[in-house]
């Protein structure tokens, strides 16, 4: 495939972004669920 | 009931603090030098070929950018050295180029030159591909096909 | 319990299986454009980023807009309008980037001031102000009110940036989907695989935003909690030590 380092690139720093923001959303959701309680959590 | 605070919460960090106000102005500065200098200049990002000495702006006697395709039969490539001829509207100009120009460089595309005109030929220090908003799936007939109608 | 629900889990499997399906399709499956060579698979996360981008940013001036409306949900509307803006600034964050090496393979150069480029860019640099503002306040109800003003303004930049090549003369060729005339100038396999992209993209999104409008919620609740918690201490040390006396 030609410009393959072009190409890869593109998927991997799109994709690699998106899956550091959804890690680093989960992350901060864990540590921040066990200083609130269930009943501010109108989602659970 | 006395409520003061007994321990003074430690206050945030000024840097964190600030670091808003930072971006949002940068964000400020940014978007302005954005619309003053490049969104006013990039309006009418070239003219065609026809249009150059006539249209308002496309005065052949400064720095133009100027867009037309390739001519068939018209490339040549001589040591690090290109030239061919664009046309628009049934106007040309011929084109010449140190260098080899980047992309998906061809006969028969339609490219912006940047350049200069002298004695009627187009210096150019920059070629840039114009691509059209067609997509086709690359085989032999479609090769054939492609470069007939690009040519036609 | 976290920000996840049984919803967004699913969300969050169908996400990851459609960019699989993405994913195979673009590099294995499709073939290579006419013109461009194997760069058109550039294309499959270029276009969908772009366009999710724009919702994106729709979707926080629709929230911004129902928060000054629906004055009783004000917070609610609010979050999801950060939410949506955050991950809208990652996807065109992502589609100047991958535009830029596109652009590179096929125009011969990373950037040009051209009008899809110029609108391109100015509509990140707005919204990473919207999002710097949002920070600026720590007021959550001040910082909904201020924000959704900026976010109803901002949006009305969508129509000119889509419609920069057509306006304008610009390097950036004319939408080959969304376009002005209706036609589709894409092969089977390419459009649907972009189709698919658009899909997959669509889900990370809605599943980030559902996520990181909780977090918000969280963050927010978590400043009353604590506060209400150091009350409540104060109060049992008070009335301990009224007994003691």
């Amino acid at each position: 495939m030609k410009d393959l380092g072009f190409i890869l690139a593109s998927w991997i720093i799109t994709l690699g972004s998106i899956g550091v923001l959804a890690l680093v959303t989960v992350r901060r959701a864990r540590e921040l669920s066990s200083r609130v309680p269930d009943e501010h959590k109108p989602w659970v | 009931m006395d409520l003061t605070p007994r321990h003074v919460p430690e206050p945030r960090r000024s840097s964190r603090r600030l670091l808003p106000v930072v971006v949002a102005v940068l964000a400020s500065v940014i978007g302005l030098v954005i619309v003053v200098m490049f969104l006013t200049s990039s309006i009418d990002y070239y003219c065609n070929v026809d249009e150059v000495g006539v249209r308002e702006g496309c005065d052949d006697t400064r720095r133009v950018r100027v867009q037309g395709s390739v001519d068939e039969g018209s490339l040549q490539s001589r040591a690090g050295n290109t030239s061919f001829v664009m046309s628009f509207n049934g106007v040309s100009l011929p084109v010449n180029y140190e260098g080899e120009p980047g992309g998906v460089f061809q006969e028969c595309i339609p490219v912006v030159a940047h350049g200069r005109i002298v004695d009627g030929v187009l210096l150019a220090t920059r070629i840039e591909v114009k691509h059209s908003n067609e997509y086709e799936a690359e085989n032999a007939d479609r090769l054939e096909e492609a470069e007939k109608s690009a040519c036609s | 319990m976290t920000t996840g629900t049984a919803t967004t889990r699913v969300i969050g499997w169908i996400a990851i299986l459609t960019t699989a399906w993405v994913v195979v399709s673009a590099f294995f499956l499709t073939p290579a454009d006419v013109i461009q060579g194997d760069s058109v698979r550039i294309m499959y996360v270029h276009v969908p980023t772009a366009w999710i981008a724009y919702l994106a940013f729709v979707i926080t001036a629709v929230a911004s807009g129902c928060s000054l409306v629906r004055k009783h949900r004000t917070l609610g509307f609010d979050r999801v309008a950060g939410a949506s803006a955050e991950v809208g600034v990652l996807f065109m964050a992502m589609t100047l980037i991958t535009g830029s090496l596109w652009g590179r393979l096929t125009w011969g150069t990373f950037w040009q001031w051209d009008p899809r480029l110029t609108t391109t860019l100015f509509l990140f640099v707005t919204y990473v102000g919207y999002l710097a503002i949002r920070r600026v306040d720590v007021d959550p109800v001040r910082r909904a009110r201020r924000s959704a003003v900026i976010a109803l303004l901002a949006v009305l930049e969508i129509p000119l940036v889509h419609f920069s090549v057509v306006l304008w003369r610009s390097l950036h060729q004319e939408a080959s989907v969304l376009n002005t005339d209706g036609d589709v100038r894409l092969d089977g396999l390419m459009l649907f695989t972009l189709f698919s992209g658009v899909v997959a993209f669509t889900l990370m999104f809605v599943w980030l935003v559902m996520h990181r409008q909780r977090l918000t919620a969280l963050s927010d609740v978590e400043r009353v909690v604590g506060l209400d918690a150091s009350i409540a201490a104060r109060r049992a040390e008070h009335a301990g030590g009224v007994r003691a006396t």
